[in-house]
């Protein structure tokens, strides 16, 4: 069933689901024409908040915890699986979490496959995010694949960054390490009902302290929602000072060059897809390539 | 690429079946969605239609599908949404036929194998699409 695109910003002028449901589904399918609607829509500046961290730390969970105490607000959820570089296909888990608030008209989740992008995301998630940002939302979490140590993509796109780490993970030496740790705004140690969270959380401070930061670290129950409330206050105050101290304005320009980047890049990745795999001069692919790519 | 909602309403919680042909399905190139056990119809199709899904799978083996099943036909129809859908569980074959009836795609039982349901999908999407 096809809709016009002119159906589809009348229906998101109006708050029907359906039609920013296929918006996101063209957010994926082509780029070209999902820029040429957000353009044409209206646009607000919500708080994007990018929730990171190893797989199994509670992102799904938290950010279900944030949603039942913000019943106030608009929230989408960009929520990134990763895709089987076998098969292609992707089992996409994370909503299972957050099922509670799939009826909730202030929610809009939406689960997207890795398709191959680096760094935790999707290849369409600049469009997705704007396109959320045309749905009149407060906040937008974007919970990324669970994460290795310098998967810092994120940070292109989010205001703000929360990275996740929880007491069983056992990996607060390698988080040290470098690249994901240097992006957070806010450190969650999360699964707060394991005691060991505490002396965590204790290191972590110390940790910061001593690189002579100023870095909020949160103490949290993602399933009892201990701590949410903290980390939404948190999170709320953030926004407020970056809007006054400048930080949000000019993160929102770079993220317009992030987001050029990365539709170039994926312009290229579709062209590579279709040369042969078989050739074998990397000259003659990059003829190829630069042909295809100015015959566009 | 072909997006699928697998679902569970009711009070069941058999999940073996729909685990398995979540996965048989991603293994076949598919995005899956699993929404997990124990969702209302009205979850079930909301979740569809925001995540612009192109095919909806029900699973059901507590024998409440006759209740459930035309539900969920019935709010999809309210919502003016198209998506075609797939049951598979412990559904006796009158009750089959009946579900066909409404709008179901195809029903499945316990040992169908996988494979005849993903060449059941692909050919549905090949024939849609020309
Ligand atoms: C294993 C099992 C259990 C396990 C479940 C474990 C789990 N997490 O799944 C346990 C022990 C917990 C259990 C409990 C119960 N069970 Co039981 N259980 C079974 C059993 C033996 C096998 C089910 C199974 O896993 N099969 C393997 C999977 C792979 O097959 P499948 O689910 O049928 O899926 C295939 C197809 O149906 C199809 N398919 C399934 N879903 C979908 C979805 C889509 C979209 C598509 C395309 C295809 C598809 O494809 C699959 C691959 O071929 C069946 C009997 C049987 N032979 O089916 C009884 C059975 C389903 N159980 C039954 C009952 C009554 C119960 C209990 C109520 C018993 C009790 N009194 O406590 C409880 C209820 C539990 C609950 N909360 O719902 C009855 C249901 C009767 C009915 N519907 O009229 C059955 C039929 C047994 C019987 N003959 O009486 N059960
Ligand atoms: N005890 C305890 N368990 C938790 C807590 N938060 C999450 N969990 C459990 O941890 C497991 C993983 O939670 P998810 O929310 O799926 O984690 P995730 O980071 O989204 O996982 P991926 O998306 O797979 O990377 C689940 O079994 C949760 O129930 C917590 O605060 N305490
Ligand atoms: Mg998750």
């Amino acid at each position: 069933m096809q809709i016009s695109e002119s159906q589809i910003i009348n229906g998101i002028s109006s708050k029907d689901r359906k039609s920013f449901a296929k918006l996101l589904s063209i957010c994926e399918s082509d780029p070209v024409a999902a820029n040429r609607i957000i353009s044409r829509l209206q646009r607000k500046d919500a708080h994007v908040v990018g929730i990171t961290g190893s797989p199994g730390v509670g992102k799904s969970s938290i950010i279900n915890a944030i949603l039942s105490k913000s019943s106030n607000r608009r929230v989408g959820v960009i929520a990134v699986d990763p895709s089987s570089p076998f098969s292609g296909g992707a089992l996409l888990g994370d909503r299972i979490r957050m099922q509670s608030h799939a009826t909730d008209q202030n929610v809009f989740i939406r689960s997207f496959a890795s398709r191959g992008a680096l760094g935790g995301l999707s290849p369409s998630i600049f469009e997705v995010c704007d396109a959320f940002e045309t749905f009149d939302m407060d906040m937008v979490l974007i919970e990324t694949v669970g994460v290795g140590q310098s998967d810092t993509e994120v940070a292109n796109i989010a205001d703000t960054v929360v990275l996740l780490l929880s007491p069983d993970g056992g990996d607060e030496i390698q988080m040290m390490k470098a690249g994901i740790m240097e992006i957070a705004d806010i450190f969650v140690v999360n699964k707060s009902d394991n005691p060991a969270s505490i002396s965590l959380k204790t290191k972590l401070e110390g940790i910061i302290k001593f690189g002579g930061k100023d870095i909020p670290v949160i103490l949290a129950n993602s399933i009892t929602g201990d701590g949410v409330e903290d980390l939404i206050k948190a999170l709320d105050s953030r926004f407020e000072r970056i809007k006054a101290d400048g930080t949000f304005a000019t993160k929102r320009k770079k993220r317009v060059f992030f987001h050029a980047q990365s539709f170039l890049r994926r312009k290229i990745d579709t062209i590579m897809q279709s040369i042969h795999s078989e050739e074998t001069d990397i000259e003659k692919i990059e003829k190829e390539l630069m042909k295809k790519l100015c015959s566009k | 690429m072909i997006k699928v909602l697998i679902s569970k309403p009711g009070l069941d919680g058999h999940d073996r079946g729909a685990k398995v042909i979540a996965r048989a399905l991603r293994d076949a190139g598919m995005e899956v969605i699993y929404t997990g056990i124990r969702q209302t119809p009205e979850q079930i199709v909301q979740t569809a239609i925001d995540e612009d899904v192109d095919i909806l799978g029900v699973s059901i083996l507590s024998g409440a599908h006759m209740k459930l099943v035309p539900k969920i036909l019935e709010l999809l129809k309210e919502k003016g949404s198209k998506i075609p859908v797939f049951v598979g569980g412990i559904i006796p074959e009158d009750d089959a036929i009946e579900l066909k009836k409404l709008g179901v795609i195809e029903v499945y039982g316990p040992g169908t194998p996988t494979s005849e349901i993903i060449d059941k999908i692909k050919g549905y999407f090949e024939n849609a699409n020309i």
